[in-house]
């Protein structure tokens, strides 16, 4: 991702941002039940949303590695697939500290939640299964079906505790409607998570290719 | 009671930029690394390279 | 490395047998993975002694007489299973490393799926067996008429095994050359069975403790089910790629 762009993603990112957070802090009211802490979910959800869509295109990414074996598409699936977790972890210690406020409680076993830390465990296992291997295309290839797997694994998890969830009812972090006058910063605030999270991965991958130059580098010192 | 609410909201904003900020700083650092290494690579073909001719 | 064929036509006087189909492949990798554990019984052995030092560390953990610690059977059950299995996956590919037994069997006219489901079904007989003595020991220290609903029990027992089986036979093709395989295998392996874990332990809780399934309980077997066949699938589907590239 060129330079120009990545700047441009994160000044047009800072700017929404600050509008946000003014319209957060100081023109929307408090919600009637929960109070000032209400406003977290402006980040928790759209975190949410920011994680889920790159473990999303690290998955389309690793089957497209699969059928065309081209590193540059396993580059795509670990910087997504880091930057998500960054964006699962905000979701998973922003959605605690409101049910801390909310329930009292740290962990609530809310299903949402719940499936949330399991995805990131399996994403975590991804990275540190990386890790273990040295050679690029070895690495590429078992990341790949790695991924495939906690893919079709994430709906069954989001279906299964949730189902677990509501045999055994808890407190739900977030459960209903939400007044329109919200929704709109919800999405608006979605924007720049994007534009940081597209920002961040785009450093990623551009340090992944200088890696792979690194190694090519490499090779010819020794052989010279 | 609404002070400690007012608090931990705060608390929930810091955190969110938190923990982007440590990964920005996990980027940052591997750049560096990846930087030290370029020269590092480049210093050694140059010295093959004086010591071939 | 596409074998298959060319083994044949390259060397006529000694493969004048025909190939073994996809079933046939299958079975004989399972029977000479059974074959060589059952002589040696080493994964079986530390298996099995894992499964009754589990038990006995939650009856001292646990009350096991006490009306709460009955509550927790099947998750008990399971966690002992979980552990115990991750003993004879890793197993699996690993066994093939010496003498370079993975690149012979690779070079095998036998499909990369076949080899694969050999080892599954090899895997899932050898921790049934494990399993079935777990719950004899299970029932004897937690005084639990676990044979009360034998034929379900064995049934949930049967599908959410596969379950482990079928993800830890992949995963552990995947991570047969890596260093730290025994952790890097159940570390990957668990997460991604937490569903059919939660379905095999809602579901084997009631039976284990001889009492009936309640109705709505059938969606754990539905998702059971479906659990299997989904990654069995996906598994086949990817055999190849994890074997061989």
């Amino acid at each position: 991702m060129r330079e120009k762009m990545l700047i441009a993603f994160c000044i047009v990112a800072a700017i929404l941002l600050a509008y946000n957070l003014y319209v957060m802090l100081l023109v929307l009211p408090d919600e009637v039940s929960q109070g000032p802490i209400f406003r977290i979910i402006f980040f928790h959800v759209p975190s949410a949303w920011t994680a889920f869509l790159g473990f999303l295109a690290a998955a389309v990414a690793s089957v497209l590695y699969l059928v065309r074996k081209d590193l540059r598409y396993d580059a795509f699936a670990v910087a997504v697939t880091e930057v998500g977790l960054a964006f699962a972890a905000v979701t998973l210690v922003t959605g605690m500290i409101w049910a801390r406020i909310i329930w009292g409680i740290w962990w609530t076993w809310d299903p949402r939640l719940t499936s949330m830390l399991v995805c990131w465990l399996l994403y975590a296992g991804y990275l540190m299964l990386r890790h273990a291997v040295e050679e690029p295309t070895q690495r590429a290839r078992i990341a790949a079906v790695f991924s495939i797997f906690a893919s079709v694994d994430v709906p069954i998890v989001f279906f299964s505790i949730r189902w677990w969830r509501t045999q055994h009812p808890q407190p739900v972090v977030w459960g209903g409607s939400m007044d329109p006058a919200y929704w709109n910063t919800l999405f608006l605030n979605w924007i720049p998570l994007l534009l940081l999270g597209a920002a961040m991965a785009g450093i990623r991958l551009r340090q992944e290719r200088r890696q792979r130059e690194l190694e090519a580098l490499r090779r010819m010192a020794h052989a010279l | 009671m609404d002070e400690r609410n007012f608090l931990y909201m705060f608390y929930g904003f810091l955190a969110a930029w938190l923990i982007l900020a440590v990964y920005v700083v996990a980027l940052a650092g591997r750049e560096r690394r990846l930087q030290r290494e370029m020269e590092n690579l480049r210093r050694m073909i140059e010295e093959k390279q004086k010591e071939a001719s | 490395m596409k074998a298959a064929g060319t083994q044949a036509e390259t060397a006529p006087r000694t493969t004048a047998r025909a190939q073994p189909g996809f079933l046939g492949g299958a079975v004989a990798i399972a029977a000479k993975d059974l074959r060589s554990e059952l002589r040696t019984k080493e994964a079986l052995n530390a298996s099995l002694a894992f499964s009754v030092v589990i038990l006995l560390l939650f009856s001292f953990a646990f009350d096991p007489t006490a009306e709460e610690t009955r509550a927790l059977a099947g998750g008990l059950l399971w966690l002992v299973f979980a552990f115990a299995g991750a003993l004879i996956l890793t197993r699996s590919f690993a066994r093939e490393l010496p003498n370079d037994c993975l690149d012979a069997l690779i070079a095998a006219p036998i499909s990369a799926p076949a080899l694969y489901l050999g080892k599954a079904v090899a895997n899932w007989l050898l921790l049934m067996a494990v399993e079935l003595v777990s719950l004899v020991v299970f029932g004897i220290f937690y005084n639990a008429p676990w044979t009360r609903r034998f034929w379900p029990l064995v049934g949930v027992i049967a599908l959410g095994t596969w379950a482990l089986t079928v993800v830890g036979t992949l995963f552990s093709a995947l991570t047969v050359n890596l260093r730290l395989r025994e952790l890097m295998l159940p570390l990957l392996v668990y997460p991604v069975l937490i569903p059919a874990l939660l379905a095999a332990v809602q579901l084997s809780g009631p039976l284990a403790l001889g009492e009936p399934l309640a109705s709505d309980m059938m969606v754990w077997l539905r998702l059971l089910a479906g659990f299997d066949l989904i990654f069995t699938a996906l598994a086949l589907t990817l055999a190849e790629t994890a074997l061989v590239g």
